[in-house]
């Protein structure tokens, strides 16, 4: 069995182990200059941009940890070999969702003080109407509330408890711990599918409580899956910049995950149109009413956008695989990737304020995004601190190391 | 190379083809392919019982140029299937689905979805076939009885004698390096490689007989033939069965058709005689049509008096005179009885003989005939102005449920559901497919009734139902739709909307007056 030796090229450069508490700081700034943006945006809804801009954002963030988490689960359910070496990374990303919770509370607390800015159905059965009235039962705050927080509990069980074996067999090399982890993936990712798919249900879906789509859990899973492989590419290209992870991860491993995350980006087209083309079909005024919101208001030029940066430029322009061998071309796409992925999550979101786009709207949004993912990254590198960023004593180690892509 | 093999060319001694080297473990194999690559040659290949990681990097295998040739096939599908969506939804057959454009480039995408991948999956595997230079039948290499264990446990290195710098004594020194188990020279496959006859005649014989059915079917295509059909599946053909209407030998009164048995009632045959799921009362029709031929024996004019009770439609009859219809105005007191399975008789109660439609008008012939204490034939149909198309039946007065606020509600929402798409919200006859068939204006369109017609509102709620439950011109029958309580619960409705028109003051319930009297 191989083992990597522990040493200063498997942990983060000392200039990103400094930085967690400066980027909090930025981050709470940031968000809070987004607000006071927001109400020159409209200062008779400066709460309802804020609400939907905080939540968008943080449903950006969250999808790394919710992607990093089943890429996991299925490493250790297929007993993969090649991703040895790049498995701890997504431990890292997953681990951040306990911290990410805590920044659902404001969130909890607006539903329980009864604000209808953000979900609209947080009212007596009385005041609503049409088909959101007849889903009080479900769509009520503390129900609501119950729910996110079965969520976000059952990912942070998920999560720490993979990271935990994985550290300990850092220590002690045991094999059974790598055969523990395969044995509970598969009912962990049955937890994972159903509280996805209700997390975007409840979080994002109902904002628009009329309507309902029974594929949008799906959408939302293979957009975080995109952002994930994104993400992970390029924290590997910068850490490789800065002289770490060098013999660990080479071309083969960013070749695949290069792959993955353009499969996943078909597969988030697909479960798109999918979506897309019953309810055009169909043709059912309750039904459409989502996608005329996202008509109006200017909005129409992101949902048309999003066809194109989302999919089309990158099917045409990431599909071969001298771009996906190529770390400009992989960087330049995963790059892409995240940016789309903003576009998306805000395209999901943002349309519900009923509130024309604008540019200051954008701006004041982008603001909001800088604060978010600060946070998001001073979570991340607390978590990878002390941490060695490969599982150094994997059974799997000498597969991934010796693992190639055939030549086609 | 059996020893029975005939020596075509016993002059000539085999071709060499190249050197092939046999190893055991497949990282020699590795090495030496790395070696011989090295050493410049780039006519070889490796056969090794499995996929082996590396070789191809090792032997130096260039990438193929397939994913060029697949993305050119794809592309390929999806211009297809766009060019034949548009060209069969636009241009040759333009027609209306949902509503959408003719051009719905929404519902073209599964379509091009599917045929580029199709298109792709295609391509790849015929150009794999075609890259890989295949079908093969034989290769040199096969000539060495050693060669076979290359689908078992060993690896084999061939260097080609066909590359540039071939020479046998360097390429064996070169593989004596690599720990070969064994080193030997490929020969020329000397069998011969021409078919031999007996395979011959056999593949011949094998294409001619699969012509046979084929020239068969063209032959019975094409031709006349005096005799009767060959039956391949006679039992099939002739089934052992009885078909309506036929002889039985099996029972005494030689009938295949098998008469109900005394005292029993088939299933949905006390439907056919309850007015609750006709709309009409068939135990009057049936005392009619007994009154009918006592009138036409006095009258001694059995074809006419016939012809006017089985009314057969017939152009250019007069419609009714007002003053007729005055005399048949009084209808029979329908009482709308539940049907009582005691009384039903055991045979069909359908009532055959007055299907037919009837523009129907009573003569002064009949006027006179009839006994105003009898219900006239044509009286229970005489109510509204018989029109071609509508059965002169006895039909219900009164709706055969109790009338209350759920009944109207549930009639509001069936009516809403079914009928107002044509018919229109407020029963005006101008539904949405109406009005979207006026704007075509295509010329065939028959609109919809108005509810609020004189001929609608003189109708018989009975008639309504029949008309819902049948179906008339080209509106369809929601018989089978709606159940018979939705379909009184619409004809209340329906009434209730027509009342709404002409209703007055008195109409509305008293402590809801104030405000339309204010209105006004």
């Amino acid at each position: 069995m191989i083992e990597i030796k522990n040493d200063e090229s498997l942990r983060l450069p000392e200039s990103w182990r400094t930085k967690p508490i400066a980027l909090i700081v930025a981050g709470i700034v940031a968000i809070g200059l987004s607000f006071v943006l927001f109400r020159f945006v409209s200062s008779d809804n400066t709460m309802k941009l804020v609400s939907h801009s905080y939540l968008a954002n943080f449903i950006f963030c969250l999808t790394f940890g919710i992607g990093a988490m089943f890429f996991v689960l299925v490493q250790f359910l297929v007993r993969s070999g090649w991703s040895a070496t790049v498995r701890r990374q997504a431990e890292l990303i997953s681990t951040t969702i306990p911290w990410m919770a805590m920044l659902f509370i404001p969130i909890l607390i607006m539903l329980a003080l009864g604000s209808k800015e953000l979900y609209e159905w947080n009212d007596t059965k009385e005041n609503l109407h049409g088909l959101t009235a007849e889903k009080t039962g479900y769509l009520n705050w503390w129900f609501f509330s119950a729910r996110s927080i079965a969520y976000l509990g059952i990912w942070s069980f998920i999560t720490t408890w993979m990271h935990k074996h994985s550290r300990r067999q850092d220590e002690t090399g045991d094999v059974g711990l790598t055969i523990k982890m395969q044995a509970y993936s598969g009912p962990m990712v049955v937890f994972f599918a159903l509280s996805v798919s209700f997390a975007a249900f409840d979080w994002i879906m109902s904002l628009d409580s009329d309507w309902y789509s029974t594929i949008f859990g799906v959408y939302l899973f293979a957009a975080s899956m995109v952002a994930f492989f994104a993400l992970m590419i390029l924290l590997f290209l910068a850490l490789q910049k800065s002289g770490k992870l060098r013999d660990q991860v080479n071309m083969e491993h960013f070749h695949d995950m290069g792959k993955i995350m353009f499969g996943f980006n078909m597969f988030w087209a697909y479960s798109a149109f999918s979506q897309f083309l019953l309810y055009w079909y169909a043709d059912i005024p309750e039904e459409t009413n989502w996608f005329r919101e996202r008509y109006d208001n200017g909005w129409f030029f992101l949902a048309y956008a999003l066809i194109i940066i989302h999919f089309i430029i990158p099917f045409l322009g990431f599909m071969s695989r001298h771009v996906r061998r190529n770390r400009l071309g992989l960087g330049f796409w995963s790059a892409w990737f995240l940016v789309a992925h903003w576009m998306d999550m805000t395209f999901l979101v943002m349309p519900n304020t009923h509130l024309p786009i604008s540019g200051l709207m954008i701006v004041a949004h982008l603001v909001g995004l800088v604060g978010m993912s600060s946070i998001f990254f001073a979570f991340l590198i607390m978590r990878a601190s002390d941490v060695p960023l490969v599982a150094v004593r994997d059974p799997r180690l000498h597969e991934a190391l010796s693992y190639s892509n055939p030549i086609l | 190379m059996s020893e029975h093999a005939p020596q075509t060319k016993p002059n000539r001694p085999p071709r060499s083809c190249g050197v092939i080297a046999e190893y055991s473990e497949e990282h020699h194999l590795l090495e030496a392919a790395t070696k011989v690559r090295e050493a410049g040659y780039t006519k070889t290949d490796a056969f090794t019982p499995y996929p082996v990681h590396g070789i191809d990097r090792a032997l130096g295998i260039k990438p193929t140029i397939l994913p060029f040739i697949v993305v050119c096939g794809g592309l390929l599908g999806l211009t297809t299937a766009l060019t034949m969506e548009y060209w069969m939804n636009v241009v040759d057959y333009p027609y209306i689905i949902s509503g959408k454009p003719f051009a719905s480039w929404p519902a073209f995408i599964p379509v091009a979805f599917e045929l580029t991948v199709l298109f792709s999956a295609i391509t790849t595997f015929l150009g794999s076939i075609a890259l890989n230079r295949l079908p093969k039948f034989s290769n040199p290499v096969f000539t060495s009885p050693k060669f076979d264990r290359a689908t078992d446990d060993r690896f084999f290195l061939f260097v080609d004698s066909q590359d540039k710098y071939y020479n046998k004594k360097s390429v064996e020194e070169l593989l004596h390096a690599t720990h070969p188990q064994s080193i030997e020279e490929v020969k020329e496959d000397s069998t011969p490689s021409n078919i031999p006859r007996p395979v011959l005649i056999c593949i011949l014989l094998v294409m001619v007989a699969g012509l046979i059915p084929a020239s068969l079917v063209f032959k019975m295509r094409n031709g006349m033939d005096p005799l009767p059909r060959w039956h391949v599946f006679f039992d099939m053909d002739f089934q052992p069965k009885k078909k309506p209407q036929q002889i039985s030998t099996i029972f005494a009164d030689g009938r295949a058709m098998r008469p109900q048995v005394a005292g029993t009632v088939a299933r949905g045959q006390l439907e056919q005689a309850d007015p609750y799921y006709l709309g009409y009362d068939p135990s009057q029709l049936s005392m009619i049509e007994t009154q009918g031929v006592r009138l036409v024996s006095s009258a001694q004019e059995p074809a006419k008096a016939v012809e006017n009770r089985v009314a057969s439609p017939r152009d250019g009859q007069p419609p009714v005179p007002a003053e007729t219809k005055s005399v048949a105005e009084q209808p029979p007191k329908v009482e709308p009885p539940k049907a009582e399975p005691e009384t039903v008789a055991p045979a069909d109660p359908a009532p055959t003989p007055v299907v037919t439609a009837a523009p129907q008008a009573p003569t002064p012939v009949d006027a006179k005939l009839q006994p105003p204490a009898v219900p006239a034939v044509s009286a229970a149909g005489a109510t509204q102005a018989p029109t071609p198309g509508v059965p002169n039946l006895p039909f219900v007065k009164k709706i055969p449920m109790e009338v209350d606020e759920a009944a109207m509600n549930l009639g509001k929402q069936k009516f809403e559901i079914y009928c107002a798409a044509c018919h229109g919200v407020g029963g005006d006859g101008d539904g949405l497919v109406a009005r979207r068939a006026d704007e075509l204006a295509q010329g065939y369109w028959l609109a919809p009734t108005s509810m609020h017609s004189d001929a609608v509102r003189k109708q018989a709620v009975g008639q309504v139902f029949y008309t819902i439950t049948k179906g008339k011109g080209k509106m369809a029958s929601y018989g089978a739709v709606l159940t018979p309580k939705e379909r009184w619960a619409i004809v209340l409705y329906v009434r209730a909307l027509q009342r709404s028109r002409n209703a007055n003051l008195d109409d509305v319930p008293e402590d809801q007056r104030g405000s339309l009297a204010k209105g006004e």
